[in-house]
This record gives structure tokens, C-alpha cells and sequence, in this order.
């Protein structure tokens, strides 16, 4: 049981490990979603809003984290 | 084969063999406290056990995901691999830049030395009798268990939406052969392994799969085909180090103002 414990904490914190950023990446794919619903053969703009949204998101959470850090 | 294809099999047969180095590593630090301490017969059982179940995951779960749908499979997929590279990122860009302290398997040794010490049957008899050691099989099962559940992730992820299963595990395995080797011949810490800078790298490599699998999976045709994944690394490298880099200064300026 303690080894079945540790294996699904494990794999939550594999894909949760910041809430902002899973919070933000998910809603990014979703609001994609709906602009390639919308905008269908356009792949610069959806691709390139999905790239962009995920660099931000990585920068931001960094920046968050260091901020975090630095307070503790 | 194509260049196409080799430019999906490189980066994920990459993807696999570095991932593996990094939690190969972890793993050994704590195998070689447990063999160490309580004997090598129960560390060398546990691992064993841990690998059969680790490579009956991959078996089970690579054959099922192959006859899932192709774009719902990759969408899922791509979902979770930017969750989980955009996260090992994450903490890279926090290590490299001095804002969190770097992974430090010496530090990890001696914790888990002292805790085979500090558990039943933990002293120095106990090692080379024939009572069979169960507390340290089981630590070495659960260390590299769950070390390996990333390992076995990023081999599944990366190299199911291609038909990549048996080239990206060939890869996995590569590494765990090389880091066991250079880890039994110095029977000690792998403690000058570069782990950040290959996170950093892994992180890299599967946030770039991660946008390229969730837009194929919203039914995007990227420009280039498979040859985009490398203009989205190149992307990613550079946001990384030169967030890492902005932060590195701002620590380094703000020290300065304290003193």
C-alpha cells in the first residue's frame, strides 16, 4: 500500500508540479482549440498562438517561482 | 531512412537515453546506499523487480496506446508532455539560474545511508548472513520504481505517436547500461553528472514535442512537418537561458544591494 501511495503521488506530481503552470497550459490548449475550431487551415496562427502561449506561460512561471524563492 | 523520419527519432531516442541518465543516477544513489549497508543480493533483487515491472508498463501501455485513435492519442499526449517538460524546465531554469539549490546525489547518499542504518536488521551483521533483507529490497524497489515511472513516461510519450516504442526504450536502456557500468566501476555517487544541464535539455526536448503532438492532436498542419521540432527547441533553449540568465543577474544585483 505505502509503495502503491508513493507510486500515484509520483505520478500526479510528474504533471502537477506547479498549479499556475498547469493551470495556464491547460487553458492555453483550450482557447487554441477553439481558435482552430474557428480559424480551420490557419496553422501559423493557431500553431504559432500555441508556441508563443507556452513560452510565456514557461517564462511566467519561472519568474513566479524565482519571486517565491527568493521570499522564503 | 528519411530525414523526416530521423528528425522525430533522434530527438526522441535523445529524449529517452538523457531522461534515463538523469533518473538512472538517482536511482543508483540509493541502490548503492541500500547494497552498501545491508548487502548486495537484496539491492541487486529489488532493482530486478522494479525493472520487470517498469519494462511490463511500457510492454502493456505501448501496445494499448498504438491501436488508440491517432489524433486523440497525440492530443492527450502532447497535453502531458508540456505539463511535464514545461515543469522539469521550469525547475532547470530555477537551478541554473542559483534560485533553488542544485540536485546533490552526495547529500542523498548519506541521508539513505543513515536510514538503512537506522532500520531493523540495518547493522553491519545483518549484511552477508543468509536472512533474506526485505526492507532493503523493498527500498531499492521503490527507488527504482519511481524513478523509473518518468523514465517509462517520457518512452511511452515520445515514442508511441510514431511507432518509436522499441527505438525509444532501446535508448532508455542504453543509458541505464551506461550509468550502472560507471556507477559499479566507481562504486560511488555519480555525483559529477551533469543533471541540470541534461534537465535542461529533456525539458527542452519534450516541451518542444509537447506543443508539436497537441497541435497535430487540434488537427494543425505545421509548416516544415516534423522538421518544426527543431526550430520549437531552438525556441525554448533560448527562452530558458536567457530567463535563466536574467535571474541570475537579478540575484547577483540584488546581493549587491544587500551588501
Amino acid at each position: 500500500m505505502t509503495i502503491l501511495r508513493a507510486v500515484a503521488a509520483e505520478l500526479a506530481g510528474m504533471f502537477w508540479t506547479d498549479r499556475w503552470l498547469a493551470g495556464a497550459t491547460l487553458g492555453l490548449v483550450g482557447v487554441v482549440a477553439g481558435v482552430a475550431l474557428r480559424l480551420p487551415g490557419q496553422p501559423l496562427v493557431t500553431g504559432g498562438l500555441l508556441l508563443v502561449g507556452c513560452v510565456v506561460i514557461l517564462i511566467g512561471v519561472v519568474r513566479r517561482g524565482a519571486r517565491q524563492a527568493v521570499r522564503r | 531512412m528519411s530525414i523526416l523520419v530521423w528528425s522525430t527519432a533522434v530527438p526522441a531516442i535523445g529524449s529517452a537515453f538523457l531522461a534515463s541518465v538523469v533518473e538512472v543516477v538517482e536511482a543508483f544513489t540509493i541502490v548503492l546506499a541500500v547494497g552498501t549497508m545491508r548487502g548486495w543480493r537484496a539491492a541487486a533483487a529489488g532493482t530486478a523487480a522494479a525493472l520487470a515491472v517498469l519494462g511490463g508498463l511500457i510492454a502493456s501501455f505501448g501496445s494499448m496506446l498504438t491501436r488508440a485513435p491517432l489524433h486523440e492519442l497525440q492530443l492527450v499526449i502532447g497535453i502531458l508532455l508540456l505539463l511535464f517538460g514545461m515543469g522539469w524546465l521550469r525547475k532547470a531554469i530555477l537551478r541554473a539560474a542559483g534560485v533553488i539549490a542544485l540536485h546533490d546525489e552526495t547529500a542523498i547518499f548519506s541521508a539513505q545511508t543513515d536510514a538503512m542504518q537506522r532500520t531493523p536488521a540495518g547493522s553491519a551483521a545483518a549484511v552477508g548472513t543468509d536472512a533474506w533483507d526485505w526492507v532493503a529490497a523493498a527500498a531499492a524497489f521503490k527507488a527504482v520504481l519511481l524513478e523509473g515511472l518518468e523514465v517509462v513516461f517520457i518512452v511511452i510519450a515520445v515514442g508511441s505517436g510514431r511507432g518509436l516504442l522499441w527505438p525509444a526504450s532501446l535508448g532508455a536502456m542504453a543509458a541505464a547500461t551506461v550509468v550502472l557500468a560507471a556507477g559499479l566501476a566507481v562504486r560511488r555517487p555519480l555525483a559529477r553528472v551533469p543533471e541540470n544541464t541534461l534537465k535542461f535539455g529533456v525539458g527542452v526536448m519534450l516541451s518542444s514535442f509537447g506543443v508539436f503532438w497537441t497541435g497535430e492532436g487540434l488537427g494543425i498542419a505545421w509548416p516544415g512537418q516534423d522538421l518544426a521540432l527543431a526550430l520549437f527547441a531552438l525556441i525554448f533553449l533560448a527562452a530558458g537561458l536567457a530567463t535563466a540568465r536574467q535571474l541570475q543577474s537579478q540575484l547577483f544585483s540584488s546581493s549587491q544591494e544587500v551588501r
